[in-house]
């Protein structure tokens, strides 16, 4: 691939075309912020409670 | 034969063949045979003469001069093996190679220079009334800007030495060998480092359900990326940089120039980082060392940028902790932190190509007849990653069960931990080198780099210091006996 032949991402940023956000997306982001969330609490409780701070 | 040629063709495997090679050559000491005793050890100097010297005392007589050369011989013979092996033009890498060690070394013997590098309770010693305080690992700071400015401002340089420019390969090396020092470490603190390495898997649960989700929402919602670059980009600006967008890219099934581009962005970035949060881990954070280096972790993109901003911290925290608290933390477990946060995340990233090739496939972006084999987890796992826990569990299990060795196994964490520091250098100026701020800038970086500094510095970097505090507040190295 030549200079002039490599794509720019410039280029490649104009090409983009618009996609909007699907209920799929939507809830898929939500189904891992709300894992995140409640795993944040059982992994802290595991932490503390299984490996103290010596 | 044919077999074995994956074994020795990727720069994952290969790091994991020369981190054994040096680990198997250190334990040598284990049954009497000194091998790697005649490695450059660089002191904190004064005068020039104080500087080097062979890391082993049974080759004292060897002089610290002789001792360099020996050392950066045998890394070149070592190197270009492995660049045989990785089909590289070998005269173009030995240049490189050379090029790249010696800028390297020069970069970490003046990082040494005692009003630079000397902690307070050596300054007596030394005859010196003051230093910045930054300890040698100021070399490491030193070998990025020199890497960047051949980078930047010597372009035909950089092309040059092109060859021999491999931070991933140099890192990961560096870690397959630290799981020497580190398992040594944790023999004298086993309860701390369940607790590390526990902390350590929890943290990046947490980091890959929150981080790419709020990542990939921005990036598709305010900026208007489709799902082929939001996805790549969520990856590399989350979790692990280029490793992350380059899997997940291909997951996807992207075009092979979206993932490319998103790491030229991120390795530019995470020198920023690298720069920039180790210095403020020192101000902020001294009396919380095991957040800080989680959050290096957590926060810094790349392996090669990551582990390096945890061994500036673990440096600078430990330097300023000793003037501030009067305590002297022993070294290396911050940057166990930030390796054992990095590693998992490593770990991980086959696990979350496949899980999200799922998803593409079945819910988001489905195409008739297209299946995800679950043989992708192991194609895309980090082979780099089974020396790093080969080497920590092996010593660690050798010093449980043989303790009357304990001490031949300190002996030969020292000298491989020299050619950890080495790699670890010549990572740093690797880094730089790379690191083109100008040709991006020039290529239109706008709307993906905005994506980039709104999520890391506004959402990413804090995230990642509220999870490291959540898991690693209160936890600090063992202090040094005597």
């Amino acid at each position: 691939m030549t200079e002039q032949e490599k794509p720019r991402l410039a280029e490649e940023m104009e090409e983009m075309e618009y996609e909007p956000l699907l209920p799929v997306e939507k809830k898929l982001i939500i189904w891992s912020i709300t894992l995140g969330v409640v795993l944040l609490g059982v992994l802290t409780w595991v932490s503390y409670t299984f490996f103290p701070v010596p | 034969m044919a077999s074995l040629r994956p074994l020795l063709k990727s720069e994952d495997w290969m790091s994991l063949w020369i981190g054994l090679l040096i680990f198997a050559l250190s334990l040598g000491l284990l049954v009497g045979v000194d091998i790697l005793g005649w490695a450059v050890k660089t002191n904190v100097w004064v005068t020039v003469g104080q500087a080097l010297q062979p890391v082993s005392e049974g080759y004292s007589g060897l002089g610290g001069g002789p001792s360099l050369v020996f050392t950066f011989v045998f890394l070149l013979v070592l190197m270009t093996a492995a660049a045989r092996g990785l089909e590289a033009n070998i005269p173009r890498f030995m240049l490189g190679f050379t090029v790249i060690f010696l800028v390297s070394y020069v970069c970490w013997f003046l990082g040494h220079y005692a009003y630079i590098a000397a902690t307070p309770d050596k300054l007596e010693a030394l005859g010196i009334g003051w230093s910045m305080n930054l300890t040698g690992e100021a070399g490491y700071i030193l070998a990025l800007l020199a890497g960047l400015v051949v980078g930047n401002f010597f372009p035909k340089t950089a092309e040059r030495i092109a060859e021999g420019t491999k931070p991933e390969l140099f890192i990961k090396i560096a870690i397959v060998v630290m799981g020497l020092g580190l398992g040594v470490k944790a023999v004298d603190a086993l309860d701390l480092a369940s607790a590390v390495i526990f902390r350590g898997l929890c943290a990046i649960v947490e980091a890959y359900l929150i981080y790419w989700a709020v990542v990939y929402f921005v990036a598709r919602k305010y900026f208007k990326f489709s799902k082929e670059w939001a996805a790549p980009l969520a990856s590399g600006i989350s979790i692990c940089g280029v490793s992350a967008a380059i899997a997940t890219g291909g997951a996807i099934r992207a075009r092979p120039i979206i993932p490319i581009m998103v790491s030229s962005l991120v390795v530019v970035f995470a020198v920023v980082e690298l720069v920039v949060l180790p210095f403020a881990a020192k101000t902020f954070l001294y009396h919380e060392p095991m957040v800080a280096g989680a959050w290096m972790g957590l926060a810094v993109k790349t392996d090669g940028a990551a582990v390096a901003a945890g061994a500036i911290t673990d440096a600078l925290i430990r330097a300023k902790a000793m003037d501030a608290l009067g305590v002297e933390w022993v070294e290396g477990w911050i940057l166990m932190a930030t390796t054992t946060v990095k590693v998992f995340i490593d770990v991980f990233i086959g696990v979350w190509a496949f899980i999200l090739a799922i998803l593409w496939v079945t819910v988001i972006d489905r195409k008739p007849g297209e299946k995800v084999r679950m043989v992708e987890i192991w194609e895309r796992f980090p082979k780099f990653v089974l020396g790093y826990i080969l080497t920590f569990v092996a010593t660690l299990t050798f010093c449980i069960m043989v303790p009357d060795l304990l001490e031949a196994v300190k002996a030969a964490s020292s000298e491989a931990n020299v050619f950890r520091q080495l790699f670890f250098a010549m990572t740093f100026f690797a880094i730089g080198v790379v690191s083109n701020f100008r040709k991006l800038w020039e290529e239109g970086i706008g709307r993906l780099a905005a994506v980039y500094v709104i999520c890391l510095f506004g959402f990413i970097i804090w995230v990642g210091l509220v999870i490291s505090w959540i898991f690693f507040h209160g936890i600090t190295p063992p202090v040094v006996a005597g």
